[in-house]
């Protein structure tokens, strides 16, 4: 496109073709972006590198409490990943946290991008209202969340067992949600959802509202039904936003850590009710085994890898463009 | 007509997922309202008639809200500002210039950030407290921008690409210096960019607590979410005062509230031109 | 080992001497004293107590003594960084008995050997001098002890016509006859091992032996599983409690509820200071909003755990160690703290405020109320967990509470038991 000689309205410019080629003259300037990098890399380096590399050697050593309080930490090779390869309990925990991550991020997507779509068809109040409710939620600190939540499911006291009960034919009376690991990670599952679903919706909604209105009245006037018009024009055109959120939901849901610790705290802290956040946390702090920890963590960050890996793909490749 | 009905019905519809979405935050301002002698009856109190604001009191009472509040308040700020500030000027890199390195750098963003934080704990403190910054602002702050900036980079990117380089350019035909056509041009232009990444950053600098409960071992150096842990365990040695934990809850939310409301309309904006283009 | 830590020790104190030597030279004024930090954990050290201490200190020793309250939740991930930190480490620490043989192990305390004699010696309670000890050298001392005894409703009780139990087969049967549909004969949680450990206690077992030099886990040895199958019978019959419930707050549940004005339940068991929060409720004087309860005689009552054949079942002993980190730069301030702990002073308060005083000499401040004289009863013959190096990770890691959660939800109590002996061996040497 060519650019007006004035300075533009502030509003949104129609986006440029992603791969724009940068000019010779910035193509020159060799030291101007790695002067630019150079305080990302300095704080991740200062914050991030010492504790990944930390980490990365420690899960080669027999490191517990007593390494902590400074005897040597013999090299033990990949003896704790080996032990974790044929440790059935982690792989328990590995898949339980796997299913818990899928499950509830694509349910996430799925009612957050349907509130979404919601919000793009009604009228402006109850789009208002539905906004500000979505907005509380998302604002709400994890911890006073949790804490609401955890009253909201109290086994005697809480205000789900009693809706529940006045409900016909249905006991529920003292039912305690957190003794079966079932019940507990529904529960588990439901909070997270309540708490990412905002981040969805907006993020869909905002790509909606870049669908132009003379598309759709198109569409509408050549008889496509509405259910034609989402799967035929709204999916595709927002498909990167959701991209994108979803390998969010599968990175947050897949290291999900202060939720659970929060409801072991209500009920059990029975390995039975571990993801992965909460395995490393007990590995570490509860029974001390520093080495295993640090083993489990590299495995996870492979895990996390590998099921995002058709989003790195696919950036990377959009990168070579 | 038919249109106007099914209008209306999704209207309704969206009213009752409103409800539903809005009930536990209504749920704890209610409850911080009733007495706990109300909140330990089996049947629940839906509408806080006869309420008092006696659990705030009692949740404020020892003052050690507010040197949490403070704490958290320093530690969110200087966490965001620089988290921003680090992260534009990375975005801008790789979004305007093609280096040697930039694609490993995008990638090493990416993956930094799948790391599990609740190993690195020891880490973590060994660096901190080597340094001398335990029970400090700047200690944990300088492990929250380190956890905060790769997606912020990563954010924010997209929102450097979709403004257009001809823009800039032009305007230094105009005679605008390189700095000063980035200035007035290029950087309203992020504003609901910057504005997006902002509340990302901010939100998990205010709520994360596993780092805090290492690097901030004095109960002086509390943040809002240990407090309100702390809060919550206390009163658990007894049977757990619910009003009070809600109050305490409702203190530790609304500062976010508030802020979110003061950024909302930015923070669409700022959504509506940067996530599409991702 | 130790030779190591008195070593370092012994250099740390000698620098330390040193240092205040020259700084008493250059004529620092007398009253200027070391400024020493002191974590507690809990709630459980009183108000009064923590105001002696810092009046104390600062009297003796002119210095700020700041004492930081740690949750129990956290403070093995406070005490696991911040005890080897030089710089940051609290300078004399609380810690919970059975953490105290892994971080004694692992060199985490000052030997206080030669304090020993001069701090109580042998009229120090000697199950806790032990597990802070190793190879004969003294490392973290006693602090205070508790024990748990039962606390029921005599209203209940009587008329229900349930008559005292003699026997633990009597006390088993009572609890059961006791429950109903809304109310526990004997409310223990599923999980909560430190209370259900007395039955394996009573029936002869053990949790672990130590072999030689090994510890090993003994859940399957005949004699605990007789006591867990008991336990297992008895929590179906007779409690109420959710089964992932651990040792939490049973005595919420001994007094009236406020919706329905009955208890639900008719027996608990639960340290001796539960004897606060246990009474009639009525709204507090001075906070109409919050209810307190008063002991009241007429319904309220205690007894200790009866043994299998009569006399009394050991129960879990509860309480803490205290001892000076290793790592502190201030082991002589560190000390004159621990001089005023074990002072007949403080520990004739602990005592009076229903804390057993480290020092057996001072176990009559504890009084002879009916709780003094359960808790002096129930502590006659109350054990310790074992005093091994992984005791804390084998406490931390939760395989108590998986376990007799799944025991107490009507698992298969042999194939349970071999299956949590192989992950507790795993831990327990460290």
């Amino acid at each position: 496109m060519t650019a007006p000689a004035t300075a533009p309205p502030a509003s949104a410019a129609p986006p440029p073709p992603r791969d724009a080629a940068p000019s010779l003259e910035r193509r020159r300037a060799i030291r101007g972006p790695y002067l630019l990098l150079l305080p990302a890399i300095g704080i991740l380096l200062v914050g991030m590198g010492y504790p990944t590399v930390w980490q990365v050697v420690t899960s080669l050593q027999e490191f517990g409490l007593q390494q902590q309080f400074g005897r040597p930490a013999p090299f033990i090779g990949f003896e704790n990943y080996a032990a974790l390869a044929t440790n059935a309990q982690f792989w328990g925990v590995v898949l339980k946290s796997i299913a818990f991550c899928l499950i509830t991020a694509v349910v996430t997507l799925v009612v957050g991008i349907a509130l979404a779509l919601l919000m793009n068809a009604v009228a402006r109040a109850p789009r208002l209202i539905l906004q500000i409710a979505l907005l509380l939620a998302w604002s709400m600190p994890v911890v006073a969340a949790m804490t609401v939540w955890i009253w909201l499911f109290d086994r005697r006291r809480g205000a789900v067992n009693y809706l529940l009960d006045a409900v016909p034919g249905i006991d529920m009376n003292r039912f305690n949600w957190l003794e079966s690991p079932s019940t507990f990670f529904a529960v588990a599952s439901i909070i997270v959802i309540w708490m990412s679903v905002p981040f969805v919706s907006f993020s869909t909604f905002a790509g909606l509202t870049q669908i132009s209105g003379e598309v759709m009245e198109a569409a509408a006037l050549d008889g496509a039904s509405s259910w034609q018009r989402v799967r035929g024009i709204i999916l595709p055109m927002i498909r990167p936003v959701i991209a994108i959120v979803f390998l969010l939901q599968i990175i947050w849901d897949l290291r999900v850590f202060t939720q659970i610790t929060m409801l072991q705290d209500a009920g059990s802290k029975s390995g039975e009710f571990d993801l992965l956040g909460t395995f490393i946390y007990k590995l570490g702090t509860k029974s001390q085994d520093f080495g295993m920890a640090s083993a489990v963590s590299i495995l996870v960050l492979g895990i996390t890898i590998a099921l995002s890996w058709f989003y790195i793909r696919g950036l990377v490749k959009d990168d070579e463009t | 007509m038919t249109n106007r009905t099914a209008r209306r019905l999704l209207g309704g519809l969206a009213v009752a997922v409103a409800i539903v979405w809005a009930f536990p935050i209504y749920w704890m301002v209610n409850s911080s309202l009733l007495p706990n002698t109300t909140l330990q009856s089996f049947v629940p109190t839906f509408v806080p008639f006869g309420g008092s604001l006696g659990n705030f009191r009692e949740a404020l009472a020892d003052g050690s809200f507010y040197a949490a509040l403070g704490m958290s308040v320093s530690i969110t700020l200087i966490a965001v500002f620089f988290c921003i500030l680090f992260a534009f000027l990375a975005a801008v890199a790789i979004s305007r210039f093609r280096f040697r390195g930039r694609k490993s750098f995008v990638i090493a963003v990416l993956i930094v950030q799948m790391l599990p934080a609740e190993g690195l704990f020891i880490a973590q403190y060994k660096m901190v407290s080597s340094a001398g910054l335990l029970d400090s602002v700047i200690g944990v702050s300088i492990i929250y921008v380190a956890a905060v900036v790769p997606f912020t980079v990563w954010m924010l990117r997209g929102f450097v690409a979709g403004i257009p380089v001809d823009l800039e350019e032009a305007a230094m035909v105009d005679g605008l210096s390189r700095f000063g056509a980035f200035m007035r041009i290029t950087f309203p232009l992020l504003a609901p960019g910057l504005v997006a990444s902002g509340v990302y950053a901010f939100l998990q600098a205010w709520n994360e607590f596993t780092v805090a409960l290492v690097l901030l071992p004095s109960e002086a150096a509390q943040t809002l979410p240990l407090w309100l842990r702390g809060f919550v365990q206390a009163s658990a040695t007894r049977e757990t005062d619910w009003g009070q934990v809600m109050a305490a809850s409702t203190l530790v939310a609304v500062p976010v509230i508030v802020f979110f409301l003061i950024v909302q309309g930015r923070l669409t904006s700022g959504l509506v031109s940067g996530a599409v283009k991702g | 080992m130790n030779k190591r830590i008195s070593a370092v020790a012994t250099a740390a104190v000698a620098a330390l001497v040193m240092a205040g030597c020259a700084s008493g030279d250059t004529g620092s004024s007398a009253d200027e004293g070391t400024d020493i930090t002191l974590w507690l954990n809990g709630g459980d050290t009183p108000d009064e107590l923590r105001e002696f201490l810092k009046k104390e200190y600062a009297d003796q020793a002119g210095g700020t003594l700041t004492i930081e309250e740690q949750s129990w939740t956290d403070a093995l991930a406070k005490l696991t960084t911040a005890l080897p930190d030089a710089e940051n480490t609290p300078d004399v620490v609380e810690i919970g008995n059975t953490w105290a043989p892994t971080f004694t192990y692992a060199g985490a305390f000052t030997d206080l050997t030669d304090m020993y004699e001069e701090l109580g010696g042998d009229k120090l309670l000697p199950s806790f001098v032990e597990v802070g000890a190793v190879d004969g050298a003294d490392y973290a001392l006693p602090y205070y002890f508790g024990s748990r005894y039962m606390f029921y409703r005599k209203d209940v009780w009587s008329q229900a016509g349930v008559a005292a139990p003699t026997t633990l087969g009597e006390f088993n049967a009572a609890a059961a006859a006791l429950a109903s549909a809304d109310r526990s004969g004997f409310y223990i949680g599923g999980e909560d091992w430190r209370n259900g450990v007395s039955w394996i206690f009573a029936n002869g077992g053990e949790l672990a032996v130590q072999e030689g030099d090994e510890w090993h886990s003994s859940l399957s040895d005949p004699a605990t599983i007789k006591g867990l199958a008991q336990l297992q019978a008895l929590f179906a019959s007779a409690s109420r409690a959710p089964v992932t419930e651990s040792d939490s707050t049973p005595w919420v549940n001994l007094n009236n509820n406020e919706s329905t004005g009955a208890p639900e339940a008719a027996t608990i068991m639960a340290p001796g200071w539960a004897h606060w929060s246990i009474g009639d409720l009525a709204p507090d004087p001075e906070d109409s909003t919050t209810l307190v309860p008063t002991w009241n005689d007429a319904t309220f009552g205690t007894f200790v755990l009866p043994g299998t054949d009569g006399g009394i079942a050991p129960v879990f002993a509860g309480g803490s160690n205290i001892a000076i980190s290793a790592a502190s730069e201030k082991q002589d301030a560190a000390k004159e703290l621990m001089r005023i702990i074990f002072s007949e002073d403080y520990q004739t308060m602990l005592g009076e405020n229903g804390l057993g005083p480290a020092n057996l000499d001072y176990a009559s401040s504890l009084g002879d109320d009916q709780f003094a004289t359960a808790l002096i009863e129930s502590a006659s013959t109350s054990k310790l967990t074992p005093a091994a190096p992984g005791w804390a990770a084998v406490e931390g890691s939760g395989l108590l509470e998986e376990f007799f959660g799944k025991v107490n939800g009507g698992g298969d109590i042999a194939a349970l038991a071999k299956e949590y002996d192989a992950k507790i061996d795993e831990l327990i040497n460290g």
